[in-house]
C-alpha cells in the first residue's frame, strides 16, 4: 500500500456533483466510508501479496480525471463493440447514453437499468441490498474503494424468479477519443433470482492510442437454481489501464459460468471471485493474448464454502513480444465444504524470449473429503508441428500463427452464444494481422 | 530431377549417413529399404528440410536447384512432399484450412491465382472419395484423434491435393492393415505420372507388392550397400537384411 497522491485526493474531494445517486443518503455514507478506506489503504503496491506481479504505479502517476458528459463517440468503435441480437446498454466515458441503447422487449418484471436512473422505492432497495454485498474483507482494495467512492454509472439488473431472459444483455463501455486521461468508474449489480436464467456480456472498448483508466466492478448474486452466464470482453486501447472485477455469490444449486477475454490495455487486471453455496457449480474460462509491452493480470478466487459444489477453471495465456501475463488462481475449500470437486488449469504459450508469465495456483483445503486438481503449463510452440505445417507449404510465420491461433481458439470454441463467439474470434484474429486466417475455413 | 551426391550427415555428433549417392529421374519410383537404424528416416527428413541434422559433406540438387539452401516451405512450394511415418496432430487447425493454406502457398510460388473456394472444396471432396475418406474429416483438426490408417490416408490426400513432383513416403505402410494398405497404394498409383517421382522408404517388401518400384536400394548403416530392380526386394524378403549386411562386411 502506498499513500494516495494529491491528485487523487483532489479528485475525491471535488467530483461529488458528478456522481450518481446523490438523492440517496445511504449511498453518500457508503461512498464516504470507501473514500476513508481508500485514504487509509492507498492503491495497492507490489508489497501486497495479491499484487506482487502487477505494478500499478503508472496509474498513480497519471492524473486521471472524470470526463465531461455527452462526448461524441466514434461510430465505428460503437459498431465494432455491439453484438447482434442483444439488448444493449451503452456507456461512454463513464455515463449511460440512452440514445445509443436499446433494451425494449425485456420480459415482464425484468429490471435492466442504468444506476443513474434508479428511482426511489423498490429499485433503490435493490440497489442498496446488492452494492458491496459480494465483497469480503480480502477482496476489497484501493481500486474497489475508488470505485465505490466515485462510480458515475453502471447497471442494475434483476431477473425475477423463474424468469428466462432469452436475449443476451450486452453492456457496452466505450472510451471515446475525446476524453484523454479520463477515468470511468462503473458499478454493475446483477441479481438472478431463484430459478431464473440470463446471459450478460460486458464489452470494454476504447479508441486506439488513448490513455485512460477504466475501473469496473461487477457484483453478482445467483440465487437457488438460477443459471447465469457472464462474459467480459476487454478490448481497451493499447495505451489504456483497465481494472475490473466480478465478485459473485452462488446460492444453493446455482450455476454461474464466467468467461473472461482480455485482448486490450497496456495494463489490465481482472479479478473473478465466486463464493460457492451447496451444490452450486461454477465454470471460469479465460483467455488473454498479450503483445508489445502489455501486462495482463488475471486473478481468480473460488471460495468453496459449502459441500457438493463443483468448479471448473481453465485459463489460457498467449504472450508475445515483451508482454507479461499473470495468473493467480486461488481455491479455498472451507472445512464444511465436503465433496467439493474443483479443477483449475492454466496453460500458457510464450512466443518470444522476452515474454513472461507469472502463474501461481493456490489451493487451500480445510475439508478432508474433496477432489481438487490443478495444473499449470508454460511452454512454447511445438517444433514438430511447425515443421509439419511448413513441410505442407505454410511459411514459418504462418505456421506459428496457425498453431498459436489454434491454442487460443480452444477458449473461443467454448462460447455457446454464436454472435459472441464470432465477435471474440474476430478480436482474436486481429491479434494475427499478417496472417490470412479466414474464419470460414476454421 | 533429384541428385544426391556423397551425402554425409551427423546427428548429435554421430555419423548417420555416410556418403549417399542417388539419382532419381522424372517418373521413376525408387524404393529405399533397410533395417531399423539404417538412416532411412533421416534421409526422408533431410529431403524435407527438418532441422537438427548436420550435413558435413555432399549436395542435393532438385530440378537443378540446391535443395539444401531452401527453407522447408520453399521445398514444399517447389514440389517436395514428405508423407510422414508419424503424421503430426495439429489440434485446432482444421484439415480443410491446412489444405487450402498449403495449396495456395504452392500456387502462389508457381505464379498461379488462389483457387476459388467452391472449386477447391469440390476438388478436395473428389480426392477424398477416391481415398474412401468421409467428408467429415475435412472439418476435423489435422490428424487429431485419427486412427493410424486415417492419418496415412490423410497424408496421401494432402499429397494428391498438392500434386508435388517428388513424393517421399516414409514407412507409409507401417501400422496399416491390408485393406488400408490397398487404398493407400491405389492412391499413390493414381498419382504416378511421367513428370512425378517417388521415393518409397520402407522396412518391408509388402508395400512393393502394391506399388511397383523401378529401382530398389538397400540402405544399411548409413550407406547404400546394394541397388537393383524390383527383384532385389524379393531377394531381401527371402534372405533377410543380414544377407546384405553380411555381404557388405565380406
Amino acid at each position: 500500500m502506498s499513500a494516495l497522491s494529491t491528485h487523487y485526493l483532489d479528485l475525491l474531494k471535488n467530483v461529488s456533483d458528478e456522481l450518481t445517486g446523490k438523492d440517496f443518503p445511504w449511498l453518500g455514507s457508503l461512498r464516504q466510508r470507501s473514500q476513508e478506506s481508500l485514504l487509509t489503504s492507498g492503491l495497492p503496491s507490489l508489497r501486497d501479496e495479491e499484487w506482487r506481479y502487477t505494478n500499478i504505479s503508472a496509474i498513480e502517476k497519471n492524473e486521471f480525471r472524470l470526463s465531461p458528459r455527452n462526448l461524441t463517440v466514434d461510430q465505428s468503435l460503437l459498431d465494432e463493440a455491439l453484438l447482434d441480437h442483444c439488448h444493449h446498454l451503452v456507456f461512454i466515458d463513464g455515463y449511460y447514453r440512452d440514445e445509443l441503447s436499446s433494451s425494449q422487449s425485456l420480459p415482464e418484471g425484468v429490471t435492466v437499468l442504468p444506476l443513474s436512473t434508479v428511482e426511489k422505492g423498490e429499485q433503490e432497495r435493490q440497489f442498496k441490498s446488492l452494492i458491496n454485498s459480494s465483497f469480503d474483507d480480502e477482496s476489497e482494495h484501493g481500486f474497489t474503494h475508488l470505485n465505490t467512492a466515485l462510480f458515475t454509472d453502471g447497471v442494475l439488473v434483476c431477473i425475477p424468479e423463474n424468469t428466462v431472459v432469452e436475449k443476451p444483455i450486452q453492456l457496452v463501455y466505450l472510451a471515446s477519443s475525446n476524453a484523454p486521461l479520463g477515468v470511468s468508474n462503473y458499478r454493475n449489480l446483477i441479481l438472478a433470482k431463484a430459478g431464473s436464467k440470463a446471459t450478460i456480456i460486458e464489452s470494454y472498448y476504447g479508441s486506439q492510442d488513448m490513455c485512460y483508466l477504466t475501473n469496473a466492478v461487477t457484483e453478482v448474486v445467483v440465487e437457488t437454481n438460477a443459471n447465469l452466464s457472464h462474459t467480459r470482453l476487454q478490448v481497451e486501447s493499447n495505451q489504456a489501464f483497465h481494472m475490473g472485477g466480478v465478485y459473485s455469490t452462488l446460492e444453493k444449486s446455482a450455476m454461474f459460468s464466467q468467461s473472461n477475454f482480455t485482448f486490450g490495455g497496456l495494463l489490465s487486471r481482472a479479478e473473478i471471485h465466486a463464493d460457492l453455496g451447496v451444490e452450486s457449480s461454477c465454470i471460469l474460462d479465460g483467455l488473454f493474448v498479450g503483445q508489445d509491452k502489455q501486462h495482463l493480470d488475471h486473478h481468480t478466487r473460488l471460495n468453496h464454502k459449502q459441500p457438493h459444489a463443483v468448479s471448473q477453471e481453465l485459463y489460457k495465456g498467449v504472450m508475445a513480444d515483451r508482454s507479461t501475463g499473470v495468473f493467480q488462481g486461488r481455491i479455498v475449500v472451507a472445512e464444511d465444504a465436503q465433496k467439493t470437486d474443483a479443477t483449475m488449469n492454466n496453460r500458457n504459450l510464450l512466443l518470444s524470449e522476452r515474454a513472461n508469465v507469472d502463474s501461481k495456483p493456490q489451493l487451500e483445503i480445510y475439508a478432508d473429503d474433496v477432489k481438487c486438481a490443478h495444473g499449470v503449463t508454460i511452454g512454447q510452440l511445438d517444433e514438430t508441428a511447425i515443421f509439419y505445417l511448413r513441410s505442407r507449404g505454410a511459411d514459418k510465420k504462418m505456421a506459428k500463427n496457425m498453431l498459436t491461433f489454434a491454442f487460443a481458439n480452444e477458449m473461443v470454441e467454448r462460447i455457446n452464444l454464436e454472435p459472441l463467439r464470432h465477435k471474440v474470434m474476430d478480436e482474436l484474429l486481429k491479434q494475427f494481422p499478417q496472417t490470412d486466417i479466414l474464419k470460414e475455413w476454421l | 530431377m533429384l541428385k544426391i551426391k556423397n551425402l554425409h550427415v551427423k546427428v548429435e555428433g554421430k555419423d548417420i549417413l555416410k556418403g549417399i549417392n542417388l539419382e532419381v529421374n522424372a517418373g521413376e519410383v525408387h524404393a529405399i529399404m533397410g533395417p531399423n537404424g539404417s538412416g532411412k528416416s533421416t534421409l526422408s527428413y533431410i529431403l524435407a528440410g527438418r532441422a537438427g541434422y548436420e550435413i558435413t559433406q555432399g549436395s542435393i540438387s532438385f530440378h537443378g536447384k540446391d535443395l539444401l539452401e531452401m527453407s522447408v516451405e520453399e521445398r514444399a512450394w517447389a514440389g517436395v512432399f514428405l508423407a510422414f511415418q508419424y503424421p503430426v496432430e495439429v489440434p485446432g487447425v482444421s484439415n480443410i484450412y491446412m489444405l487450402k493454406a498449403a495449396l495456395n502457398g504452392v500456387r502462389k510460388y508457381n505464379g498461379l491465382d488462389q483457387l476459388d473456394a467452391m472449386d477447391f472444396i469440390n476438388m478436395v471432396k473428389g480426392k477424398m472419395r477416391d481415398l474412401d475418406m468421409d467428408e467429415k474429416f475435412l472439418y476435423r483438426a489435422v490428424n487429431e484423434g485419427f486412427s493410424g490408417g486415417e492419418k496415412k490416408r490423410n497424408e496421401i490426400l494432402q499429397m494428391s491435393v498438392l500434386e508435388p513432383s517428388l513424393c517421399v513416403l516414409d514407412e507409409t505402410d507401417s501400422g496399416l492393415d491390408i485393406d488400408a494398405l490397398k487404398i493407400v497404394s491405389e492412391g499413390v498409383n493414381r498419382l504416378r505420372d511421367p513428370s512425378r517421382s517417388f521415393i518409397l522408404v520402407t522396412h518391408y517388401q509388402r508395400l512393393l507388392d502394391y506399388i511397383k518400384p523401378d529401382f530398389v536400394h538397400v540402405l544399411a548403416a548409413g550407406e547404400i550397400v546394394k541397388s537393383g530392380g524390383p527383384e532385389l526386394a524379393l531377394e531381401l524378403e527371402a534372405k533377410g537384411y543380414s544377407w546384405v549386411e553380411d555381404s557388405k562386411e565380406s
